[in-house]
């Protein structure tokens, strides 16, 4: 496997260099025939610059990379760009021109669109974000993605553009939509408990090995749904790490036998009854 | 006969008692401990502890004693006492504030020595850091001239005034920026900065969007604000440790939180970066730190004489990386860093500590670029040696200080501070030579340039 990770840092950006020209220097060196796994950083000021610039330069330069099988748009730190203030674009082209694709992922939310969210040979989705807008996960639910086998949405707070409903979110977990699906991550939610008991019976699990709801809000409340669901025995791994559960309930799910991550338990602020999903902005 | 010590600190602090486990260790005698309290009460001197010490009558040829000042924080009688000693009507102000960079700015609604004696202790609140550094740098000129009283040439781990200007941020970044050693850049002039709205219209002028303010002279993470703009949206964002509370007409007070806290709302940061900026504030760019996972870090390097020894990598989801802040401590070596990056950063730290020649010892953090791995150096800690389960060749902090520092060589006793300077100055001048690529110019030898000013304090 060949890696490259293109950024554009601060020096960078203000001396007028583009994430164009870094793109069309990868495209001419010899190891772009070879290369599998591409991750472009901050693409210049990215929260004064949305991602356009460098969508339309990959579509241009799509037969240059005849190996890509890995994309990561926007893999920038929370020093380097603030997550809710990334500012993303329709980033669906790039499905188009990388039929190839096996593992796409996405950082940031603002101005993100995936229309038409379509690709034959997709097996990982994974949208990292403080708040996941309702028109993006429509447009996944509408989409085709036939060989998904891992879906992985951070929902965040609305607070960061989280304005869908536990139904909207619910429909991805309608039976047959991604028939190859084995891991499911609809995590760091601020309605983590919700989900927990919506999903604790569903059908969906039936399929998976690995139910990822981690870093969001889950308390005692929603574990105790999971705790008890025969379906959820039956998964290879449970990840719950940054949760809100009382250490009655993580000793519950140390003896429970599954494979189950309880990492990170959160402190109940004493003057303030709120829990935080981890990746907010 | 080995080397006697003078420590100037707290008594039965955790410092005080590791550095006497130290040298009880080292089979040297336990330093004489000149508590704060009692210098700033009158009831204790450095002329008491010298005789204590036994290096008043000593003959000629003995060495004098090696005097340590370590940190005054974490009691209020000392805190409050400082205060009072930076007070206008106090009268050691009649001495001036030599040692105090930037001592010609006036302090905000400064505290009589009256007021400031009556202060009664809230946990965590921030009374007055201008004034308080005020009379704690009268406190380090006192001591410098009461020292050159009793002996012809004193021998301080770090001088006085060394201490003062590591501990007042602006003056750090201007002693580094001199010696050519890399820092993050200023934005503005502190004078350019005066408040709030000044602060919003240089970063947008300068199209620097993303800065540290840092209160000249906290410590730790205190006063620290990792502020930023979107140009584009005009929406801000400040991450610090300081907390407000307004009560109607009275004033403010403002404190130091265990926790992070993340201001959105403008009202809020004005405040604050207000009260830093009144108080005196460094404000630089904030260069994004390397990443360790999904996570980023800086460095605590210690530096003893010259050499690079304890170190250690604090990682953390938040910008200010302190360790009290749930950052996770991990050993430099498990960062999975090219050697050179290390050694780079290592030698960074050395030139850093070289470019204060009277001082032997400093925690200096540095940071790594996120994208070239390049050191940067954020901040010179005179007091930055309380690393805890941190070892060197097998020592503790203290142990390795008290080994390299007080080993009561003839050597140490009859050269002058000017020998240790050397000391200090010769492995920098080797690290210098590597450190090209590292994106720092302009005075590469500056650093090692001043070793023969070191034995003469003026």
């Amino acid at each position: 496997m060949s890696e490259v990770k293109l950024t554009i840092d601060y020096d960078q950006y203000e001396n007028g260099k583009k994430m164009k020209d870094l793109l069309e220097e990868l495209a001419n060196s010899p190891q772009s025939g070879e290369l599998t796994s591409l991750i472009i950083g901050d693409w210049g000021g990215a929260y004064e610059n949305d991602s356009e610039e460098t969508v339309e330069t990959l579509v241009a330069l799509k037969d240059r990379f005849p190996k890509l099988t890995s994309l990561f748009i926007g893999d920038m730190s929370f020093e380097e760009c603030e997550v809710s203030w990334i500012m993303q674009t329709n980033l669906a082209p790039l499905l188009e021109a990388y039929p190839a694709l096996r593992s796409f992922t996405i950082k940031g939310s603002t101005g993100l669109d995936l229309n038409p969210a379509r690709h034959e040979n997709l097996e990982e989705l994974t949208i990292i974000c403080g708040g996941l807008g309702k028109d993006v996960i429509h447009q996944i639910y509408e989409g085709s993605f036939p060989r998904l086998k891992k879906l992985e949405l951070y929902l965040g707070v609305d607070e960061y553009g989280f304005d869908a409903s536990l139904e909207d979110v619910l429909k991805l977990t309608e039976p047959g939509k991604f028939p190859e699906l084995t891991y499911l991550g609809l995590k760091n939610s601020e309605i983590q408990d919700e989900l927990a008991i919506a999903l604790a019976e569903a059908p969906i699990l039936d399929g998976l090995h690995t139910l990822d709801m981690s870093d969001g809000t889950l308390s005692d409340t929603g574990a105790e749904a999971l705790l008890n669901s025969e379906k959820v025995k039956k998964l290879q791994y449970l990840d719950l790490s940054h949760h809100y559960m009382s250490d009655e309930m993580v000793n519950r799910w140390k003896s429970s036998g599954l494979n189950v991550n309880t990492d990170d338990q959160q402190d109940m602020d004493e003057d303030d009854d709120y829990r935080y999903p981890s990746l907010t902005e | 006969m080995p080397q006697r010590m003078i420590l100037i600190g707290n008594p039965d602090n955790r410092r005080t008692a590791g550095l006497q486990n130290a040298r009880a260790k080292l089979g040297l005698p336990p330093a004489v401990v000149l508590p704060y309290a009692g210098l700033l009460d009158g009831s204790a001197s450095l002329a008491q502890a010298a005789s204590l010490a036994g290096a008043a009558s000593q003959p000629a040829g003995e060495p004098a004693p090696l005097l340590r000042l370590d940190a005054p924080g974490e009691l209020f009688a000392v805190e409050r006492g400082l205060i009072a000693l930076g007070a206008p009507d106090h009268e050691e102000a009649a001495h001036g504030d030599r040692l105090l960079p930037f001592g010609h700015r006036s302090d905000p609604q400064p505290l009589s020595v009256r007021s400031a004696l009556a202060l009664a202790e809230q946990e965590g609140r921030q009374y007055h850091p201008s004034q308080w550094f005020r009379g704690f740098a009268r406190l380090l000129a006192r001591l410098r001239r009461e020292a050159e009283e009793l002996w012809p040439q004193p021998q301080w781990t770090n001088a006085p005034e060394d201490i003062a200007g590591m501990f007042d941020k602006r003056q750090t970044h201007r002693v580094l920026s001199a010696a050519g050693v890399p820092v993050p850049r200023l934005l503005a002039p502190p004078e350019e900065i005066a408040g709030y709205e000044a602060l919003r219209d240089s970063m947008l002028s300068r199209r620097v969007h993303r800065v540290f303010v840092k209160l000249a002279s906290g410590s730790g993470a205190c006063g620290v604000v990792a502020y930023r703009i979107n140009p584009r949206t005009g929406a801000e964002q400040a991450v610090t440790t300081v907390g407000v509370e307004n009560y109607g007409a009275r004033a403010p007070v403002f404190y130091n939180a265990m926790k992070l806290r993340r201001y959105t709302d403008q009202s809020a940061i004005r405040q604050v970066l207000n009260w830093l900026l009144r108080h005196g504030a460094h404000v630089e760019q904030w260069i994004a730190k390397a990443a360790y996972g999904d996570r980023t870090f800086d460095i605590r390097q210690l530096v003893v004489a010259g050499e690079a020894c304890h170190s250690i990598a604090r990682v953390s989801r938040t910008p200010i990386t302190n360790l009290h802040l749930r950052s996770e401590r991990v050993s430099v070596d498990d960062l999975g860093l090219a050697p050179g990056i290390r050694a780079e950063a290592a030698a960074c730290a050395v030139k850093a500590l070289a470019a204060f020649p009277r001082s032997l010892a400093a925690g200096v953090d540095v940071l790594l670029d996120s994208a070239s791995h390049a050191p940067y150096i954020l901040d010179m800690n005179p007091f930055g040696d309380l690393l805890y389960r941190v070892v060197h060749k097998g020592m503790d902090p203290y142990e390795w200080q008290m080994s390299r520092l007080a080993s009561g060589s003839a050597e140490t006793a009859e050269e002058s501070a000017g020998s240790a300077a050397s000391v200090a100055a010769d492995p920098t001048g080797s690290a210098a030579s590597g450190f090209s690529g590292a994106g720092n110019s302009g005075k590469p030898g500056g650093a090692a340039g001043s070793p023969d000013e070191g034995g003469t304090l003026r």
